[in-house]
């Protein structure tokens, strides 16, 4: 084992550079930066938009709608609806709502009075598009305001909201035996967290172990080390293990940091996906055994592509090949990352359901979905599969660096030269 | 007389194209062996069989009694290798090179720190092993990679051309250090192309082209053989 720890110190030490450290801290600094930037413009956009009334009506009615819109204070007195625009481009107003001559007539009279809304753009950053959006959820609660008066008045004793809504909605979700009130976009936090989250955190810690792993065999090839390493008194299994542990650290150090700062970046203008009560009255809730599965199930598709990177390694003639061989990887890893990300696997077709049950890295993404449910058939089932692909894999690799093929192995596309 | 290593009728092929044409040769203790002859000759394909880094089409290679082909892990125990065209991780400096080598060779603390010492004084790179190795010359590498190799105090070193690529002064230092470890008791497997050097190197010498051995015995026999001043122009008469 003394050799084993050897090749593992070794392989932490030749890829943990400096360079290395420093692009680490460099991508802790830019999601930080990019992750308060977009957490500035949400702020920025969530702020009462900066907006104007230009009331050309001046009625009492018109009035009411200046009250509702923030009062005097947002109010240009203008003689012209020129001038306003002009004067709300100095205040840097986003938006301009203009009521009009006749306004509250046409409201008495039921005629479809109008609002005249200028969103005044100056940009077409998400802050600047947002204004109209904000005037116009106002203007909802305007008209919501004036439709109950006027029920109320040609109905009184009634409830206007029964009037104006005749119908009301009571939904149901039922998930297996139990039944609570609720709708399905109620449990949308949790699904899009179990949709987006695992599957990202399992690109990224597959992607870079394998990375990892292949860079680190190309490295041996292009530096002439490899020939050195394969001649030591020590067996070729801890070469191969000893160099699959040691990347793998160290892609798990990389992906963390990556994690994290995603994670910071994304949370900073989406919400949390708060538990809600009805997910805990559904029984859709991740246990502690669920936990405990999701991580095994991870590090068995980690331990695939490991294996599988090694395997792949071999071919790579130095760091520059090393880049390419990655990229069946990163397919296999895309595939099923994509397909689950859409669709749910009971509704793929026949050869899908087939093509995504055979890549190994689809199942952490199934069993992240079958927990919430505690089935657990397909999560065991899910690692017992990928236990073998990873033990087939190794086993591959090991025969292979016993013989010399670990020294001659290379992938031509070149036409063979008859003979 | 000890046999550490003997060679019978090796043969390989890579492909279509026959790289050794069933060589045979013997080596014994305690002796500087030389495997000379032009590039593409077989030599570099030889000395990777005998360390167990490629397998034979066929024939039978015993070091030290064990056999290459089913015995790998008990040859490598035995043999330390220098490739022609090896490398040491840029990453690491020379110090930590030769520390990470020296802990497979070494039961404990005491016996790695041993190694290590004899390393550095072999290297003879002063405060520049503790550079990283990415730093170093071409001949500063060779250096550190031949102390690599002799610092174990190996029973077999093979030595693919010990000196290519490196200037008259670093060249002369490794030859002078190569026969101080014969001396010491190391048997050493060489090739080379470079054919005064193997005269004034190896006490025995196989010459090889194409595949095949032409001419083996001394340096001394093999001129007085063919009537001629150096080993350079027994090797015109051979293949003449």
């Amino acid at each position: 084992m003394k050799n084993f720890y050897n090749i593992v110190k070794k392989e932490i030490r030749e890829l943990m550079t400096r360079q290395m450290i420093f692009s680490l801290v460099f991508m802790i600094l830019m999601f930080g930066m990019m992750g308060k930037f977009i957490g500035n413009i949400r702020e920025e956009a969530e702020k009462s938009v900066s907006m104007a009334v230009f009331d050309m009506d001046r009625t009492p009615f018109s009035q009411t709608v200046v009250e509702v819109l923030g009062g005097e204070r947002n109010v240009i007195k203008e003689s012209s609806l020129e001038k306003a625009l002009n004067k709300a481009r100095e205040k840097d107003i986003k938006a301009l709502l203009v009521i009009p001559e006749g306004f509250e007539k046409d409201v008495e009279e039921m005629r479809g009075a109008k609002l005249e809304v200028y969103s005044i753009l100056k940009g077409l950053g998400i802050g600047d598009l947002s204004s109209s959006g904000m005037l116009k959820s106002a203007i909802n609660t305007i008209n919501q305001k004036i439709a109950t008066s006027f029920v109320q008045e040609a109905i009184p004793g009634k409830n206007p909201q029964d009037i104006i809504n005749p119908i009301k909605i009571k939904e149901f979700v039922t998930v297996r035996e139990k039944t609570v009130p609720g709708n399905p976009e109620m449990i949308q936090g949790l699904v899009t967290s179990q949709s987006i989250m695992i599957p990202v955190i399992l690109m990224m810690v597959i992607m870079y172990s394998g990375m990892m792993v292949i860079t680190s065999m190309g490295m041996e090839k292009e530096n002439k080390t490899l020939e050195t390493l394969l001649t030591l008194p020590v067996k070729r299994s801890y070469i191969v293990t000893g160099k699959m542990v040691g990347s793998a650290l160290v892609a798990l150090i990389m992906a963390a940091v990556y994690m994290i700062g995603f994670r910071y970046y994304m949370s900073s203008f989406m919400p949390s996906a708060e538990s809600t009560p009805i997910l805990k009255n559904l029984g859709l809730v991740m246990t502690p055994l669920s936990y405990l599965l999701l991580g095994t199930s991870l590090f068995m598709a980690i331990l695939v592509a490991l294996s599988l990177s090694m395997l792949l390694g071999l071919f790579a003639q130095d760091t520059k090949s090393a880049q390419t061989m990655n990229m069946p990887l990163v397919i296999l890893v895309m595939i099923p990352f994509f397909l689950l990300m859409f669709k749910d696997i009971s509704t793929l077709s026949l050869p899908l359901k087939i093509l995504v049950y055979a890549i190994p890295f689809s199942h952490p993404i199934i069993a992240s979905r079958a927990l919430i449910f505690q089935n657990y058939f397909p999560v065991i089932g899910g690692m017992i599969y990928m236990a073998i692909f990873a033990g087939v894999a190794m086993f591959i690799t090991i025969r292979i660096f016993n013989t010399d093929k670990v020294l001659t192995a290379k992938f031509s596309f070149k036409k063979r030269r008859k003979s | 007389m000890d046999k550490v290593i003997e060679v019978k009728n090796l043969v390989k092929d890579y492909g279509n194209i026959h790289a050794v044409k069933g060589v045979s040769f013997e080596v014994n203790k305690g002796e500087i062996f030389g495997l000379i002859g032009p590039n593409a000759a077989g030599k570099t394909t030889t000395l990777r069989i005998i360390s167990t880094l490629l397998q034979v089409t066929s024939g039978e290679i015993k070091v030290f009694g064990h056999s290459v082909a089913k015995e790998p892990d008990e040859v490598r125990k035995c043999i330390s290798y220098l490739p022609e065209e090896a490398g040491a991780y840029k990453n690491l400096s020379g110090k930590v090179y030769l520390e990470f080598m020296a802990e497979f060779f070494s039961e404990d603390t005491n016996g790695k720190t041993e190694i290590l010492k004899r390393g550095i004084e072999i290297a003879n790179l002063g405060e520049r092993i503790k550079d990283k190795v990415s730093t170093y010359s071409k001949g500063m590498t060779r250096k550190l990679l031949l102390a690599r190799a002799l610092m174990v105090n190996p029973k077999l070193a093979i030595l693919d051309e010990p000196t290519s690529g490196l200037d008259v002064v670093n060249s002369h230092q490794i030859r002078e250090m190569v026969k101080s470890f014969s001396k010491q008791g190391t048997t050493i497997l060489l090739s080379s192309h470079n054919m005064l050097e193997v005269e004034f190197l190896c006490d025995r010498i196989s010459l090889i082209d194409k595949g095949v051995i032409v001419e083996s015995g001394s340096p001394q026999e093999l001129k007085e053989k063919y009537k001629t001043n150096n080993i350079e122009e027994v090797f015109m008469e051979v293949v003449k």
